[in-house]
């Protein structure tokens, strides 16, 4: 496998996905895209190869497609990142350091221009805190749920109207942090995710924007 | 006929048919002219064929992808490795074309900086102070000023592709360097490059400069690697990807995408590798004359001399290590003129020989015999410069409206230059700003040049000599000399100018300019011996050890050289693209450093134990012999490792120590071995 390839086709390729420029369930043809993107097609077929073990990708037994997005995906990933995202509050309460406080004081005081610009700073965030918890199983499991999440935000994201308010709570989030406090910090986590999820579930069934 | 592109150029050539070669390399050089490429057997250095594509500034990968394409090859997937030499990093600086780089200096001292002048010397103009970095011993001297950075690093994020941050003595303790990757990291996507990562040298500019340079690198060499790896797979080529260093070794491609800095005077470093490859000759000056530039090298001992210096590029000093090398602007293809003297002059300038401009277009050659045809007043020999362009542009609007007029004056075919300024008003190319135009290689200069010679003289001739000729006759009339007299006149300049070279390369004394009063003996002396002339008093300059030739002009251009050196010249079989074939002859080297210092106690005055700094990793133990003893295990293992990801096959490691001022010292682990073969 010739890394430098791949993980650069694998990097466009992930982002393509996540920001929905490849729709779900749209065919993937390997040398179309190698010649689009001016990758050999080997590369292109390695970084699909990831793409698949990231869920991505789908790779029935013929051809390759742009996994799919239903319903039932919201609920799966947003029970598994609420859990995930409330123990990464907690350790990073425990375990952060003068450097990480820092880092996520920083993070609080950028001011976003736009809704998305919100939301990849609040992206920015969570790995900041996933970080902060040095555990490093734990932010290598979060960031994989962060590709699945990122394309039902996408979804989501031009009815999305409330994300400064959700970057301010990140401001409480960090004193717990500062201060120690393990389970206030996994209480703003919790609500912070849940509120979130809540409103995406309801524009993504209002709107109808995928199927159950 | 357009004159655009390389494959105009290509001409593949097949040396030997029909062998059953065991295993395959192919070898590409890209000079500043041609791009060479050479198939041959790896165990007895058999050439099995070659290929000459024209050099693309504008994009190496298109010269690459012709080799590649074109080279006469059986069976695609027989082969085993395919090398690069590339000169795309010290194009990339020269001209500019480098990624924007912010780099953070922490623990530098500004006004240390401003009063040495040394601003200018870090490679970019975005650089910044911050508060932190460490003393000698490796002792934080200021607390990291973490907050500073980020600030820093907000306000320009969207303005950079990359960041470089260099600490105050990194190598003796790197700690403020990862931690401002870690914090950098958090609030933005760019690449960030440590300066810890490639260089242990303490000397903290060229480690700063390096690190900027390589991290305006950094997407360069990727999308190079990129673009070649496409072209290997479209030939059905499935086999490693090594790119040579400065130092003539070589390590994968993936090790070159992340250090891009160390392939800073590559090609050179190849062709040195080539020509003691191709001559095992294990002592000798080595002379490769391309198109544009002649380069100097010297072989002891087998291998090539390394620079004690770090490389230099474009007047930046780095720590990169490299050969010993000199790079002359006199090749084949530079531009034969009059100076305001009327003296005639070569190079720097490299040019398309009219004789190849006059093939592609017959045009040029009944312009050119009208001119030589011309009597009194003869014509001036700037009538023989003629421009064309070299390719189509997308975009007109990034020209200027002057450029686009040239552009549009060139579309219907090459014109002389000066019918160009006339029309458009001017007198000389001086006064006509086009440099868009020359810098992205949308039109080129065509003119007299040794290639011209050669035709004239049936030496080399696979173009137009009558065109060639015809630029003769226009400058022996202008100077009203016999046209006999132009020969000797011309390689007395060139024969001039390159031992000149071969005697700064070796003494690095600058030759002094032939009318200083001050070097009167000097002068006498050098003159004497390059022409004798005087009556009593002979004088000779001698090389001691044989000048090996490589590049296709060599065997024309060097014979007066060896003469003058009184020195044997020797033209190794396929001296024409050693440099290809040098860009598979290295080996696959890597070299960890691991510093030892002391551990002082809190008044600095007595030694409490040792550090042992392993790139980032710091252990703290108590006696000498027991730091020695770790640090060699650790370097060993960690130069066994790196050569391994580097491409080595069955690697090799001698470790040395070195002692390093008082109570410290250097571990120094060299991994070698060849590179590792395989589809």
């Amino acid at each position: 496998m010739n890394k430098i390839d791949t993980n650069k086709a694998y990097q466009i390729l992930w982002e393509k996905i996540t920001s929905l420029s490849l729709a779900p369930g749209e065919i993937l043809d390997i040398a179309a895209l190698g010649d689009e993107l001016q990758f050999s097609q080997s590369s292109i077929q390695e970084a699909l190869r990831l793409l698949i073990h990231d869920h991505l990708v789908d790779a029935p037994p013929r051809g390759l497609f742009v996994a799919d997005l239903h319903f039932s995906d919201l609920e799966k990933i947003s029970t598994i990142r609420l859990n995930l995202e409330t123990l990464a509050a907690q350790q990073a309460a425990r375990n952060a350091n003068a450097d990480d406080f820092i880092i996520l004081q920083s993070l609080c005081e950028e001011v976003a221009a736009d809704t998305r610009e919100h939301f990849e700073l609040d992206q920015r965030f969570h790995q900041a805190i996933a970080q902060s918890a040095h555990n490093t199983y734990l932010e290598d499991t979060l960031k994989h749920f962060y590709g699945l999440s990122k394309r039902l935000w996408f979804i989501a994201l031009p009815y999305l109207d409330f994300l400064p308010s959700a970057v301010k709570s990140h401001i409480n989030l960090v004193t717990a942090i500062q201060n120690r406090n393990e389970p206030l910090a996994m209480e703003i986590m919790q609500s912070h995710i849940e509120e979130f999820y809540l409103k995406i579930r309801e524009i993504i069934s209002d709107k109808n924007l995928i199927g159950k | 006929m357009d004159f655009d592109h390389a494959l105009l150029l290509s001409k593949g050539r097949k040396v030997k048919k029909n062998i059953k070669p065991e295993i395959l390399v192919l070898g590409i050089d890209t000079g500043g002219t041609y791009t060479d490429g050479v198939l041959l057997e790896y165990n007895s250095h058999r050439i099995i064929s070659t290929h000459k594509s024209l050099t693309t500034k504008q994009d190496f990968s298109i010269g690459i992808e012709n080799v590649i394409k074109e080279i006469e090859l059986e069976d695609p997937s027989a082969i085993q490795m395919v090398s690069i030499s590339t000169t795309l990093a010290t194009n990339a600086i020269a001209e500019g074309k480098g990624k924007r780089v912010a780099l953070f200096l922490i623990g530098y001292d500004p006004e240390i900086i401003d009063s040495f002048n040394m601003g200018g010397r870090f490679a970019t103009p975005h650089y910044f102070y911050i508060n932190g970095g460490h003393n000698l011993h490796g002792q934080e001297q200021e607390d990291l000023d973490l907050p500073a950075l980020l600030e820093k690093t907000k306000a320009i994020k969207n303005k950079v592709d990359a960041i470089a941050v260099s600490s105050y003595f990194s190598p003796r303790n790197p700690e403020h360097e990862i931690r401002s990757q870690k914090a950098i990291a958090s609030i933005c996507e760019l690449p960030i490059v440590l300066g810890h990562q490639l260089s242990t040298s303490l000397g903290s500019v060229e480690r700063a400069t390096t690190a900027a340079l390589n991290a305006s690198l950094l997407a360069v060499l990727q999308e190079f690697i990129i673009a070649v790896r496409r072209a290997m797979e479209h030939r059905g080529i499935d086999a490693p990807l090594m790119v040579v260093r400065g130092d003539g070794t070589l390590m994968n491609d993936e090790f070159a995408a992340r250090s891009p800095v160390e392939t800073i005077h590559s090609g050179p470093a190849a062709s040195a590798i080539g020509g003691r490859f191709l001559s095992n000759i294990n002592e000798g000056l080595v002379l490769d004359i391309g198109g544009t530039t002649t380069d100097l090298a010297f072989i002891k001992d087998g291998k090539v001399t390394i620079s004690e210096t770090g490389a230099s590029v474009s007047g930046y000093k780095t720590s990169v290590k490299a050969a010993n090398l000199l790079s002359i602007g006199l090749g084949g293809d530079s531009h034969i003129t009059l100076d305001r003297g009327n003296v005639l002059s070569i190079g720097p300038e490299r040019v398309i020989p009219l004789a190849y401009l006059s093939y592609q277009y017959s045009n040029v050659k009944e312009r050119l015999r009208a001119l030589a045809k011309r009597g009194w007043p003869a014509p001036y020999p700037r009538e023989l410069e003629y421009w064309f362009l070299q390719r189509d542009i997308n975009d007109r609007n990034s020209y200027t409206a002057r450029e686009q007029e040239v552009i549009d004056i060139l579309r219907s075919g090459p014109k002389p230059a000066t019918e160009i300024l006339k029309s458009l008003g001017f007198l000389d190319s001086s006064q006509i700003d086009i440099s868009n135009l020359w810098r992205e290689e949308v039109i080129g200069k065509s003119g007299f040049t040794p290639t011209d010679i050669l035709h004239i003289d049936g030496r080399y001739t696979p173009w137009d000599g009558q065109a060639s000729q015809a630029a003769l006759t226009v400058f022996s009339n202008y100077l009203n000399w016999p046209e006999e007299k132009f020969h000797p006149v011309l390689w007395e300049n060139i024969t001039e100018t390159i031992t000149k070279s071969v005697i700064h390369f070796l003494t690095k004394m600058d030759i002094p300019e032939k009318n200083d009063p001050q070097y009167t003996l000097a002068n006498w002396f050098l003159q004497n011996s390059l022409q004798p002339g005087h009556e009593q008093l002979a004088t000779q300059i001698q090389l001691k050890v044989p000048l090996i030739g490589i590049g296709a002009p060599a065997e024309v251009m060097l014979q007066e050289t060896a003469r003058v050196l009184n020195t044997e010249l020797i033209l190794p079989k396929h001296f024409q693209v050693a440099s290809a074939a040098g860009a598979v002859a290295g080996s696959v080297v890597v070299t960890e450093e691991i510093l030892i210092y002391p551990q002082l106690s809190n008044g600095n005055f007595d030694v409490i134990g040792y550090y042992v700094q392993a790139r980032e990793n710091r252990v703290e133990i108590a006696e000498l012999d027991d730091a020695v003893a770790y640090a060699k295990k650790i370097a060993k293992d960690n130069a066994l490792s790196a050569a391994l990801r580097s491409g080595a096959d069955n690697p090799q490691v001698v470790v040395d120590v070195i002692q390093d001022g008082m109570d410290s010292y250097q571990i120094k682990a060299r991994a070698v071995g060849k590179p590792r073969l395989g589809g």
